[in-house]
């Protein structure tokens, strides 16, 4: 009801009521509901920045608000990353809020903002293994592809490095011991292991 | 008589173009009956002659793992009939694998350069294709397969097949001209290809290249004494399977090369394929068995009852497990 309450507003800014009765009861009503006189009000603003028809003097005063922000914050010494990002989101919508429909661009692109940090931060956590994946710690050992099963004890990251540190180093040193064993004296076979038939 | 000649004279007519087309090709491999199976072993012995005795200057690339792994590669006999060959790689640091003779010298990055007393490189090309092929007669098939086009040239596709179902195939393409390597696959039991090698150009001259000569005249890095204690060791485990050929080269005791951890160690060999088992003692009581294939070359790391257990090498994952499994105490300490 509110809605189309305000969609009654807004037509009437934009002097696009046709109904004479209506926009009399529009008029009564705006004088009373104080919700209504300031969404009037907004959209006449609006309205003039849209037309570029803005009083030079017309004041905004953000200043004041944001230095009380600011004071009201408690000093962090050491902020952590996601506390800072929820505090950076509310001020948005501190700010959005008066603002109505201006505001819903701005926190449209505050929230894109986020949502690019937040990718970010979730790259970080991607990003170390496909550097580790990459970097051979020695030997030929090329980066590998590999399939898993993997533990709880210790954090995924910390089992993935581990898991292709150990990987490597058995790839090197494999590569390592067939070079030394090329050696000549290898040529007299060493005594065959006794094979039995297949466990499979 | 008359109409006998007639006859001969249409069948020669109809063969010509034929004949051209093979007459280039039968003159370097005319002791090569293509159908009899005897064919693809003398493919093979004629192109470990041809590594052993040519000068040959090419270039090759690695495949595997989505990378491509450039290489060149000189060989060649002096008057002296000393045998020269440097394979080099050509990104990244360097990593060189000099031979002169018998000593083959490693040049890597990681470590002080050495060398090794020994006639085959362990290099990206297997040494076996050098050597003699009829040592790994017993657990592969040679089988010829066809004709076809590698590197602009007529190459001849012979296929190394495991007897079993335990080991990868290896399939060569090679020069009907020269007889050498051209390409080489290595695929999976499912037909996956897994790690190929592929030529990009190949020079066979009379003479020596310069840098063959600049080797003949360079000093190699010393010869290292491998101890005879690190060659068989006596261990408290063994391994109780393994696939039909595989001999046991080495045992001992040592530090992994980069990580310096203690480990106790088998290498196994079947002529082809180079299988190492490490096993040492962990921290972890059981860990489930995880796999890495690095190209053709897989790695198996487990943890049972506190023993890490490792195996690695070119052979199928199936393969490795069952190796794996297989490990127990020894009987005779």
């Amino acid at each position: 009801m509110s809605e189309s309450k305000f969609e009654k507003v807004s037509s009437l800014v934009d002097n696009a009521h046709d109904n004479e009765q209506q926009s009399i009861e529009l008029f009564e009503q705006l004088s009373i509901d104080s919700v209504l006189g300031e969404t009037w009000s907004r959209y006449h603003l609006i309205g003039d920045v849209l037309r570029d028809e803005l009083l030079s003097d017309i004041s905004l005063d953000l200043s004041i608000q944001i230095a009380q922000a600011i004071a009201d914050e408690p000093t962090v010494l050491a902020p952590k990353k996601a506390k800072l990002l929820n505090s950076v989101k509310a001020k948005i919508v501190q700010f959005a809020k008066p603002f109505g429909q201006v505001a819903i661009a701005a926190s449209a692109a505050g929230l894109m903002i986020i949502g690019v940090q937040q990718n970010v931060a979730q790259h970080d956590i991607v990003m170390p293994s496909q550097v580790v994946q990459t970097t051979p710690l020695a030997g030929f050992a090329a980066p590998v592809s590999f399939n898993t099963q993997s533990t709880s004890r210790l954090s995924q990251k910390q089992l993935y490095i581990e898991q292709q540190r150990r990987f490597q180093a058995l790839l090197s040193d494999h590569h390592q011991q067939v070079k030394l064993s090329a050696s000549k004296y290898n040529g007299q076979l060493l005594p065959t292991l006794q094979v039995e038939d297949s466990p499979k | 008589m008359k109409i006998l000649s007639v006859l001969l004279l249409l069948i020669s007519f109809s063969f010509s173009a034929i004949a051209v087309d093979t007459s280039s090709v039968k003159t370097p491999t005319e002791n090569l009956p293509s159908t009899t199976p005897i064919s693809a072993k003398l493919w093979l012995e004629r192109l470990s002659q041809a590594l052993q005795n040519l000068n040959f200057n090419t270039s090759f690339v690695v495949v595997k793992n989505n990378q491509a792994e450039p290489y060149h590669w000189f060989h060649g006999r002096d008057e002296d009939d000393l045998e020269l060959e440097i394979f080099a790689t050509l990104n990244g640091p360097r990593r060189d694998i000099l031979r002169k003779g018998d000593v083959v010298s490693y040049i890597e990055p990681e470590i002080t350069p050495y060398s090794v007393e020994s006639e085959k490189i362990s290099g990206p090309i297997p040494a076996i294709l050098s050597g003699d092929i009829s040592n790994i007669e017993k657990n592969y098939e040679f089988i010829s397969v066809g004709r076809s086009r590698v590197l602009g040239r007529v190459a001849q596709l012979i296929r190394i097949v495991s007897k079993e179902q335990d080991r990868f195939g290896y399939w060569l393409w090679l020069d009907q001209e020269s007889g050498l390597l051209l390409k080489l696959a290595i695929i999976s039991l499912k037909g996956q290809l897994l790690e190929q090698i592929q030529f990009t150009h190949l020079d066979i001259t009379d003479s020596l290249v310069d840098s063959l000569k600049q080797l003949k005249k360079a000093d190699l890095p010393p010869v290292i004494d491998v101890p005879s204690t690190n060659k068989d060791h006596k261990l408290s485990w063994q391994v109780n399977w393994l696939p039909a050929g595989f001999k046991q080269i080495k045992a001992n005791r040592h530090r992994m090369y980069s990580t310096k951890q203690p480990v106790e160690f088998i290498l196994y060999n079947d002529g082809l394929v180079d299988v190492s088992v490490y096993v040492s003692v962990s921290d972890d009581e059981q860990r489930k068995v995880e796999y890495v294939m690095d190209g053709a070359t897989v790695v198996l790391n487990q943890v049972v009852k506190g023993f890490e257990i490792s195996v690695v090498g070119k052979i199928p994952s199936n393969t490795a497990k069952a190796i794996a499994d297989s490990i127990g105490t020894s009987a005779t300490p």
